[in-house]
């Protein structure tokens, strides 16, 4: 299996995804060799299920020399992966949409020689997946292994090759495209890895129904081979008890504050609680591109102390401000799935979602909106606002809901995808 | 007979903390206490310590001729107390000498002037009751923060019993006007005397910069230009050479390496050669105008920062006015609510540096933001202030 993300150090949905994933592929005796984009040319070779933990570590090569490490994070940190959302860097060399479209032309060509070709880039995020997917020759040669698994296009390229390689077959899975990260066009490299990975693959995964259509209507991938999985909730933290921070009542944001995540409606349907609900407290938790677009709006609005930011948090963090969140908003532009609204609602906290968002399928006791109808948005949260009563009772719900999202299910599907390629 | 009249200001805000959302209600300090201490003893060394030491030698050697004048904040007080209590003894040891005049100011260096004139006056009260209480000084001379001005701080400096208030010369304010006049305030009730921001600025800032062509500047050559500003027209007339800047230009701003104490060393010496000048302070106005003055109307306020010498450098952008509003919303309801258990931190919140580091000027003037704040950006310093207010008020 090849990724790019998985904790302890991550940065997003894909290394929460990822984690719970293979922890219970791993419980349905699936075993799994994870390659990360480490420094030192190794693999976790994972048997067990407390191994997505302990992340054991192989040399690829002999030259591999042991070493004892104090814990997870040293380990991780000696190997040389990196903690940085650099799975999201918006790129500066955006192509034309239409240029893209001349594209379905040369499908018939070699995946692999689209690869090389769109393979190319000076940003360090480019020559990173440039050495990870040479080092893919190596992993394809050396480990015994019946399929492959590849998620996000950062790692389709290491598929491709490592499928040409060893003549096992390939599963893509897709977490998110360029489509949902830009808002129309996008890197016209990156889409071109995206649609030649997914052509190469034997089977497709998409997170959610939303994201299946979005992959169909975009890069037309066979619909025999395309498969919808939705993402779980994997409840691997101790629930903090409820604490009271602020006198009035706390929304929360949390995400990339960039234009993929909609914080300019958040931001929008704060300005107008604020101003009727004066002891509302609005947080922004993250952060991204349009942070200080947004401190600036905000400040213009004399939303005074009412709308906070928090800055990057940690995931630890991150609970803590669930701990004493009454509110939790998800408006998405477009969402593949959408871990942290489960989060959210695991701690008893009422979520309003975007429909365009994975998520939106697979809980029925959210709040659904379209992100840009602000009244509804508005009206939503000022009668969570108004109802305490109802707030608790949603929040409850939700919780006992969210239970019922294991992993377990999502990896029998997974395995039943295996099954039928092998 | 030019008097040369030096003011300089002492001053350092207590800098917030980096004060995060989960930090609200978590009895975090609000201000960066070991950044404080670390930034007051480095200027300590520095500046305060070596620049009074010098002074004190100055006084002493020239009996009394050399003088000058300080304007130093509540804040600052408190923290000489409580970090370098050397450099308060040292300016003590200067009030003695009777040859230094204190100012009078807000005590928390705010700008409450702008939003809310009970809280001015109180904090003027607090400042002259401490200057009376470490330097046995009644100041009669009223300087506001950062030299902001406009007609009716005048009536507040009255009613306060000041005799004298010190301006920017800001072009627009002059207009064909020469600052080296004294003036009087719309009402005529007291004495202004205006910064002549060429030759201040000319110490201050450009004393080290090697691209300045006037580099270096060496006292001869300063007071040569003191001599030929058109003086000898005005012949019997006391004219007042007003050298206004911030105390730390000698050994922080400029270091001891540009030479910059050797200046401050010589001057004197220089100056006794010539027969028409010599060093006044402020107050000195009161009897040496020797003409009627003109009254100056400043409508639009004044100030000493930046190129726009307005209020540009803290109530610009959106984010400053947002920070200044909510700040005076929570005083007056912390003050209605009677909390005087808070109004202490509270105060030292309305001090006008956190409102400075806030601006997103760029060009000239956005490099000395930067070279005095202690954030990474004027976002991260809104966002920490703005948490300590909310800290603030859900303690209320």
């Amino acid at each position: 299996m090849f990724t790019w993300e998985f904790p302890p150090l991550i940065s997003g949905g894909l290394g929460t995804a990822c984690y719970g994933m293979v922890k219970a592929l791993l419980k349905n005796s699936v075993e799994v060799d994870l390659v990360l984009p480490t420094k030192e040319e190794v693999y976790f070779p994972m048997r067990k299920p407390e191994d997505v933990d302990l992340l054991p570590v192989s040399y690829l090569g002999k030259k591999g020399k042991k070493k004892d490490f104090k814990n997870v994070e040293e380990k991780i940190k000696y190997l040389g992966l990196k903690g940085y959302p650099e799975t999201y860097i918006n790129f500066e060399e955006v192509e034309s949409y239409h240029k893209y479209l001349t594209y379905f032309k040369d499908k018939e060509k070699d995946e692999l020689e689209i690869i090389k070709k769109y393979l190319k880039g000076e940003e360090d995020i480019f020559s990173k997946i440039k050495e990870y997917t040479i080092r893919a020759y190596d992993f394809a040669e050396k480990l015994k292994f019946d399929l492959i698994h590849v998620h996000d296009w950062l790692t389709y390229p290491a598929g491709v090759v490592a499928k040409k390689a060893s003549g096992k077959k390939l599963v893509a899975h897709i977490h998110a495209t360029e489509f949902d990260r830009s808002s129309i066009s996008g890197d016209e490299r990156i889409h071109k890895i995206e649609h030649a990975g997914m052509h190469a693959a034997d089977a497709v995964i998409a997170v959610s129904r939303y994201t299946s259509n979005l992959v169909f209507n975009q890069y037309r991938i066979d619909l025999k081979k395309l498969h919808i999985v939705h993402n779980a909730h994997e409840h691997d933290f101790d629930v903090l008890t409820k604490k009271k921070k602020f006198k009035g009542p706390v929304i929360l944001f949390l995400g990339r504050i960039t234009l993929q995540k909609g914080p300019d409606y958040f931001l929008e349907v704060g300005n107008r609680i604020v101003k009727k609900h004066s002891d509302a407290k609005f947080i922004m938790a993250g952060s991204g591109d349009m942070e200080n677009q947004i401190i600036h709006r905000s400040a213009y609005y004399k939303l005074k102390n009412n709308f906070l930011f928090t800055g990057f948090l940690k995931r630890q963090d991150v609970f803590e401000i669930f701990s004493f969140t009454d509110i939790y908003v998800l408006t998405s532009v477009s969402e593949p799935f959408g871990i942290a609204p489960l989060e959210a609602m695991s701690f008893g906290i009422p979520a309003i979602i975007s429909s365009r968002s994975g998520v939106a399928e697979v809980v029925d006791n959210a709040i659904k909106i379209d992100f840009w109808d602000i009244d509804r948005l508005t009206s939503s949260i000022e009668y969570l606002i108004n109802n305490p009563k109802k707030r608790k009772e949603i929040g409850e719900k939700s919780k006992k809901e969210v239970e019922t999202i294991r992993w377990q299910t999502a990896s029998e599907k997974i395995k039943k995808i295996y099954r039928g390629l092998l | 007979m030019i008097n040369i009249v030096f003011y300089f200001q002492v001053h350092q805000p207590y800098r917030v903390n980096n004060f995060n959302v989960l930090d609200i209600g978590e009895n975090k300090d609000y201000f960066d206490g070991a950044l404080n201490r670390e930034i007051i003893q480095k200027v300590a060394n520095k500046c305060y310590l070596p620049a009074n030491s010098l002074i004190l030698d100055l006084i002493d050697k020239y009996e009394g001729k050399f003088k000058v004048s300080y304007s130093i904040t509540g804040v600052v007080i408190e923290q000489f107390k409580k970090y370098a209590p050397e450099v308060l003894d040292s300016f003590k040891q200067l009030a003695k000498t009777n040859c230094v005049e204190f100012l009078g100011e807000t005590y928390y260096h705010s700008l409450s002037y702008l939003y809310d004139r009970d809280e001015f006056q109180t904090q003027i009260d607090m400042h002259k009751k401490l200057i009376q209480k470490e330097f046995g000084f009644n100041p009669i001379t009223f300087r506001n923060t950062e030299l902001i001005y406009q007609d009716n701080i005048s009536d507040f400096a009255k009613e306060e019993g000041y005799k004298v208030i010190l301006a920017e010369g800001a072009k627009r304010v002059l207009d064909w006007r020469s600052p080296l006049y004294a003036y009087k305030d719309y009402r005529r009730n007291l004495f202004l005397l205006l910064k002549y921001y060429s030759l201040s600025d000319d110490i201050a800032f450009r004393f080290s910069d090697r691209s300045w062509p006037e580099y270096p500047l060496t006292v001869d050559k300063f007071l040569n230009w003191v001599n030929n500003l058109g003086l000898d027209k005005e012949e019997g007339k006391n004219l007042f050479l007003n050298l206004f800047m911030d105390y730390e230009t000698f050994g922080e701003h400029q270091w001891e390496e540009t030479g910059i104490f050797n200046f401050l060393k010589k001057l004197p010496e220089k100056v006794m050669t010539y027969k028409n000048m010599r060093f006044s302070w402020p107050s000195d106005v009161l009897n040496l105008c020797n003409y009627e003055p003109e009254t100056l109307f400043v409508k639009e306020p004044v100030s000493w920062a930046d190129q726009e010498r307005d209020l540009s450098a803290w109530m610009e952008n959106s984010m400053q006015q947002n920070a200044l509003e909510t700040y005076h919303y929570l005083l007056d309801k912390i003050k209605k609510n009677k909390r005087d258990d808070l109004l202490e931190a509270a105060r030292k919140l309305s001090t006008s540096d956190h409102f400075y580091y806030m601006s997103t000027k760029y060009f000239q003037d956005g490099d000395v933001h930067k070279y005095f704040s202690p954030y990474k950006s004027p976002e991260l310093s809104y966002i920490y202030y703005i948490n300590v207010l909310t800290d603030l008020e859900e303690r209320l």
